[in-house]
């Protein structure tokens, strides 16, 4: 019955030969992905609840990324220095993804089956929310306490704030040297023990329900589930958990650049959870870890390696742009695709 | 006895067809309550109704009363149901397939880890996966199943799928009534047989047990009473006790009317055969045809008759390709090829297909395109400039051979421009067979032209065929699952039953020879027994 | 009552075009007349390109988010005109002659993936394109090209990122035949040929053909029954959207002066989408109609949304309300398309 996942598999070939042709040192790239995996895996987990409901993949974790950073905006704004700035940031942008993910369920219940493009479509309009929040309404309807990040117009947020304050927070705890691979060990524990609370969840009763629905609504319905309820819940779990792996990332990077740092979020945490053998269908936490390693593994590689194959970094890079959408392609055809298409189908249905 | 469940007066109309008509229904503890009629009798409809299913109330809720154990409750959804102690075993299976056969049993009622319990509540405890295993196998045992309840249900096969459903709802603590929906549909006669008794163990603990199935000797088998539907109204209600309860007299029910008045006078002079069936074969789900072999000669009107899930609806998808098929179709000693519907409408054999609100029609197109489409793509009528698939629409000779046809059909409409989603049901179906009309067709094959279409408007539906029959010499198969109908119009009629030609009688046949091929019998058998 | 409901979309562009000419109006030295010439320059230019979702639209496949493969198309026609020098009508015919065969091509392989994707056609496609651009990215890198008006002046290796059009190509048909009516610029030549191309489509909707791609559509059961190949029509349609819109870009391209490319083509469906469903398609059906009422509606007030931001110092609120507009037009034809199929 088992059957070989293909697409770690084709992920750790891309990367040997990606490897192979950087010529970058195992111990660099080692140091690197474990930079990205803190960084990134909170992000990529924000995934996997709304694949389990059967929702697909939930692009709209980049609404998730912008609470967090709306959070953190709101408290530099009111310049709250420190770990307690850092934990009313985080609560901030938490209370923001509830109310948010609480609409965004709303809306997604009523474009069943149409989940995924419904999502990005949400992504673009909050987008756009966002900025005019911040690029037009600070200055004008929200008062400019902190002058520091205020644009030279007197309008608008400047584009990149620096984060010194809560720069590596996290981070710098418990830092493990092993020769030279440098483990930030409480923020892999961390990752992990987000990722255990998630795998803990998918096993309680509420886990079984989103389960269920994730299955068949309409049978999970007649069951006596309440589908709209639990997939509401789904969604404002999703993005509360995106919004900590926004929080977790920007204190990873140490500068906040305003209008771009959640840009593609969406697409790379869809790409790696992919990378690590989920479908559109099927998720589970360990995808998330495999995934994470893989796919940032092949990302820090291609640029190198298309330098020295083509002489031409660029080249590495739109590489690695292609990776992240044709994963997300592929895994689209081979998941909604129909192998046999036959000439019709009608239900033969009683009244 | 007590009554467990009792339905008064429920009605329940989608838009403007009345589905169901102030139907009673008492199921006391104990009683296995069977519960029969034809598709689209509104049997579905009202179980539905009772298990508070969502698409009951977003087509606006029902009238009339449902009480249980006496006391009036309010079904608004499935919740409300499971609640209040309803169960329900689905024919096509409520199960999720990506869940283990534990976990789909024990579904909503899982085991917890009690520490995580106190600790967390109960939506946010452990799941104890070892205990409801374990439990899951044990209600599977006293159903005489021995199972591996963690193998998921989309691997397990069919009749197995139907114990692991049964399982859930009898697993249930405080289960009042139960529906089984066709319990048997799934499963060959030895597990069928098999059920039987698991059933009336259930009902001798005093559950009351509404029954709903096509095989009607397994209604008479084990029903103590049984509810009769036909257009959404309760038309008999038999009962065990006062002797009337046998196969002739639920199939009589289920049938209808048995007074006809032929419409057809005298057998119009039929010609020679020229299409032959010869083990044809379809594999269409839930109306498969095993094997249907007959002559069909010019000029004559064939009806098809059958109880649902039998076959008979198949005739058509298959003839046109729409699932797969085995065997041979003859025409003038070709063989008919359908792998492409355009080839088999080339050969001027047309299909008007049951649903016709979806597949019969473009409901928001006017009346001139809905008519001359198919003749415009097929006999390259109604078109200018010939340019092959460039070719123009004429509208101008559309148009007036659309009126020819609102006056030949007599199509109550504004104006051959109004969206045929307008129409009532009766004018839609003469827009259909407008429709096929315009093709000139050589074999015309409807399916159901009747259903949802009131009693004028059926008789000018009858009129319109025969008339088409008449003027045009065409061929035309007319499957129904109204005898009545069918005996108004046809020169004979073929019996459908699982999936093969049963009998084959004339309109003239007594009831009863029909009542009992529905079911399987024929009349020297039941004088034997 | 649903009038309002199912038109919420275009009375709310509508009010807020009227409070946007109001405000322009008040805040003075507004050049009016300029800004509706920039209107109609905007119509014919982005419009070629709404017009190409018709097709898909009326065989049932739904929004074309694989438009980017049509751009593709487009971008490579205007390179091989650009390249070998063509200027003048004759360069724009060139890259169109030229757009159009790589665009049957593309469009077939396109047709290829979406039957495969049943019912998932919008997702899908949308991702396809992505993929695609990223794949031309390569291409534009390595590409065999040697008019150096198009490839970067140091470093070699690959096209520029912008390429000029003025000495070809730019602002053929914006500048053909154009002529003054009270102060306000009209664009003829390009009127024109976007006012042929709906013509011609919407001929093409009333044939044999088209009908049949529009019954499939409405109905592939009825479709079916009626003796047509459902899947052939689909991928008529799609060749159909993705020539249209290698077309489209063509027209784009030469009015805006410049070919953008690499991630350029990325994100240009969203636009075009939201144009069509304001226009007043349902996401299930679409005329040419529609695309003349959305994309006029569309871009008539991001027009006029500019001068406004400006006068706010906010340059950049023009396109963020575009932005918002638009993907709330997508959001809203969505929901509302659901909300007809639950009942």
């Amino acid at each position: 019955m088992k059957r070989i996942n293909l697409a770690p598999v084709s992920f750790l070939a891309l990367f040997f030969g990606g490897l192979f042709f950087s010529k970058m040192s195992v111990i660099f790239v080692l140091n690197e992905v474990i930079t990205r995996f803190i960084r990134d895996a909170v992000l990529v987990l924000a995934l996997v609840l709304p694949i389990i409901a059967g929702m697909g993949i939930n692009f709209a974790i980049v609404v998730g990324a912008m609470c967090a950073q709306a959070g953190i905006l709101f408290i530099i704004i009111a310049q709250i220095n420190g770990i307690a700035g850092f934990v009313s940031a985080a609560f901030l942008g938490i209370g923001f993804s509830a109310a948010v993910g609480y609409l965004v369920g709303r809306c997604l219940n009523r474009v069943k089956g149409k989940e995924m493009i419904a999502t990005i479509v949400i992504g673009m309009l909050a987008n756009g929310v966002y900025q005019l929040v911040f690029l037009v309404g600070y200055g004008t309807v929200i008062p400019a306490h902190n002058r520091e990040i205020l644009l030279s117009t007197g309008k608008g947020v400047r584009s990149m704030v620096d984060l010194a304050d809560y720069r590596n927070i996290l981070d710098r705890i418990w830092v493990v040297e092993l020769g030279d691979v440098t483990i930030p060990v409480f923020m892999v524990l961390l990752v992990l023990a987000f990722c255990s609370v998630v795998a803990y969840f998918v096993n309680t009763r509420i886990g079984q329900q989103i389960k269920a629905v994730g299955q068949d609504t309409d049978t999970a319905e007649v069951l006596g589930i309440d589908v709209n309820r639990i997939r509401i819940t789904v969604m404002i779990l999703s993005l509360a958990i995106a919004c900590l792996g926004q929080m977790i990332y920007l204190q990873n990077i140490g500068m906040f650049s305003v209008y771009t740092a959640h840009g593609n979020s969406d697409i790379i945490s869809a790409a790696a959870i992919l990378a690590g053998g989920a479908t559109i269908k099927e998720a589970r936490v360990r995808h998330v870890i495999l995934g994470v390693f893989l796919f940032h593994s092949l990302f820090i590689v291609s640029p190198q390696a298309g330098q020295h194959i083509f002489g031409n970094a660029a080249l590495g890079e739109y590489f690695r742009s292609f990776v992240a959408y044709a994963t997300i392609t592929v895994a689209l055809i081979l998941n909604l695709g129909t192998r046999t298409v036959p000439p019709m189908q009608t239900k033969v249905k009683d009244q | 006895m007590t009554s467990v469940l009792r339905l008064e007066r429920i009605s329940k109309s989608f838009g403007p067809y009345r589905v169901l008509k102030s139907v009673d229904l008492v199921v006391d503890a104990g009683e296995i309550h069977g519960l029969v009629g034809e598709n689209g009798s509104g049997k579905t409809t009202l179980l539905n109704i009772i298990m508070g299913h969502p698409a009951i109330q977003e087509s606006g809720g029902y009238s009339g009363d449902i009480l249980l154990d006496g006391r009036r409750v309010e079904m608004k959804s499935p919740q409300d149901a499971i609640q209040a102690g309803l169960g329900m075993v689905h024919q096509e299976f409520a199960l999720l397939p990506g869940l283990t056969a534990a976990q789909n049993i024990k579904l909503g009622r899982e085991n917890l880890h009690p520490f995580a319990r106190r600790l967390l509540g109960e939506s946010l405890a452990y799941v104890d996966r070892a205990r409801d295993r374990a439990e899951a196998g044990a209600i599977l045992r006293r159903l005489g199943i021995e199972l591996d309840t963690s193998i998921k249900c989309g691997n397990l096969a069919v009749n197995l799928k139907q114990y692991v459903e049964l399982a859930r709802e009898i697993g249930r603590s405080g289960l009042r009534v139960l529906i089984l929906d066709e319990p048997t549909a799934a499963l060959d006669r030895e597990d069928a047989h098999r059920l039987m008794p698991l059933i009336q163990k259930l009902a001798c603990q005093g559950i009351g047990i509404i029954f709903v199935s096509h095989r009607l000797e397994e209604v008479l088998e084990i029903c103590h009473r049984i509810t009769v539907l036909r257009d959404g109204e309760v038309v008999a209600d038999l009962d065990q006790g006062d002797g009337d309860l046998n196969l002739d007299a639920v199939a009589r029910a289920m049938i209808g009317r048995s007074v006809v008045e032929m419409k057809r006078k005298g057998n119009s002079p039929v010609g020679t055969v020229f299409m032959k069936f010869q083990d044809f074969a379809v594999d269409m789900p839930g109306e498969m045809i095993r094997n249907f072999s007959l002559e069909i000669s010019q000029g004559e009107i064939l009806g098809v008759a059958g109880l649902s899930g039998h076959g008979k609806l198949a005739l058509g998808y298959g003839l046109m390709g729409a699932y797969p098929t085995r065997g041979r179709v003859l025409v003038d000693d070709r063989e008919l090829d359908n792998t492409c519907s355009s080839k088999v409408l080339a050969k001027d054999i047309c299909f008007l297909p049951d649903e016709r609100r979806c597949s019969g029609l473009l409901l928001d197109r006017s009346l001139v395109e809905n008519i001359v489409f198919t003749a415009a793509q097929h006999k390259h009528k109604f078109l200018r400039l010939h340019l092959g698939p460039l070719s123009m629409i004429n509208w101008k000779s559309s148009r007036e051979y659309a009126r020819r046809s609102v006056e030949w059909f007599g199509i109550r409409c504004r104006d051959v421009y109004q969206q045929v989603g307008q129409l009532s049901g009766g004018n839609q179906q003469k827009v259909c067979l407008a429709r096929a009309v315009a093709l000139e067709p050589r074999v015309l094959v409807v399916a159901e032209p009747t259903r949802g279409v009131d009693i004028g408007a059926r008789e000018a539906i009858f009129e319109a065929l025969l008339r088409i029959n008449q003027e045009r010499g065409t061929t035309i198969i007319c499957v129904s699952s109204d005898l009545a109908d069918l005996k108004q119009i046809c020169d004979r009629i073929v019996v459908m039953y699982e999936g093969e030609v049963f009998a084959e009688l004339s309109s003239h046949s007594q009831d009863v020879e029909f009542s009992l091929a529905l079911g399987g019998k024929r009349l020297a058998d039941n004088a034997a027994s | 009552m649903p009038l309002l409901k199912r038109n919420a979309p275009q009375f709310f562009v509508f009010f807020f075009l009227v409070a946007m000419a109001v405000a322009t109006l008040f805040v003075g030295d507004m050049p009016l007349a300029g800004l509706v010439g920039d209107a109609l320059v905007r119509l014919f230019m982005n419009g070629v390109m709404v017009l190409s979702l018709v097709p898909m639209l009326s065989a049932g496949v739904g929004v074309n988010y694989g438009l980017p493969i049509g751009l593709l198309a487009g971008l490579l026609g205007m390179c091989v005109a650009v390249n070998y020098r063509l200027g003048g009508i004759a360069g724009f015919a060139g890259a169109i002659l030229v757009a159009v065969l790589i665009g049957l091509i593309f469009g077939y392989a396109y047709a290829r993936v979406s039957r495969r994707v049943k019912g998932h056609e919008e997702i899908t496609g949308l991702f396809v394109g992505c993929s695609a651009v990223f794949i031309m990215c390569f291409f534009w890198n390595v590409a065999p090209f040697t008019n150096p008006e198009m490839l970067w002046i140091i470093g070699g290796g690959g096209l520029r990122p912008t390429i000029g059009l003025e000495s070809t190509f730019g602002k053929v048909l914006n500048d053909l035949g154009t002529f003054n009516v009270g102060g306000i610029q009209i664009p003829l030549a390009g009127l024109s040929f976007f006012g042929a191309l709906c013509l011609l489509l919407s001929l093409y909707l009333h044939t044999r053909s088209g009908r049949a791609m529009a019954a499939v559509g409405e109905s592939e059961t009825f479709a079916f029954f009626s003796g047509i190949n459902v899947g052939k029509y689909k991928t008529i349609a799609v060749v159909q959207s993705t020539v249209i819109a290698a077309v489209g870009i063509c027209v784009y391209a030469q009015s805006y002066g410049f070919i953008e490319l690499y991630n350029a083509p990325l994100m240009m469906a969203f636009p075009a989408a939201s144009a069509i469903l304001l226009g007043g398609s349902t996401g299930k059906r679409a005329s040419v109609i529609h695309v003349l009422v959305g994309t006029s509606l569309f871009q008539t007030a991001y027009v006029f949304s500019g001068p406004l931001a400006n006068s706010l110092l906010v340059p950049e609120l023009s396109e963020i309300l575009r932005v918002i507009i638009s993907s709330s037009i997508i959001l809203y034809a969505l929901i509302y398309a659901g909300e007809g199929k639950s009942a």
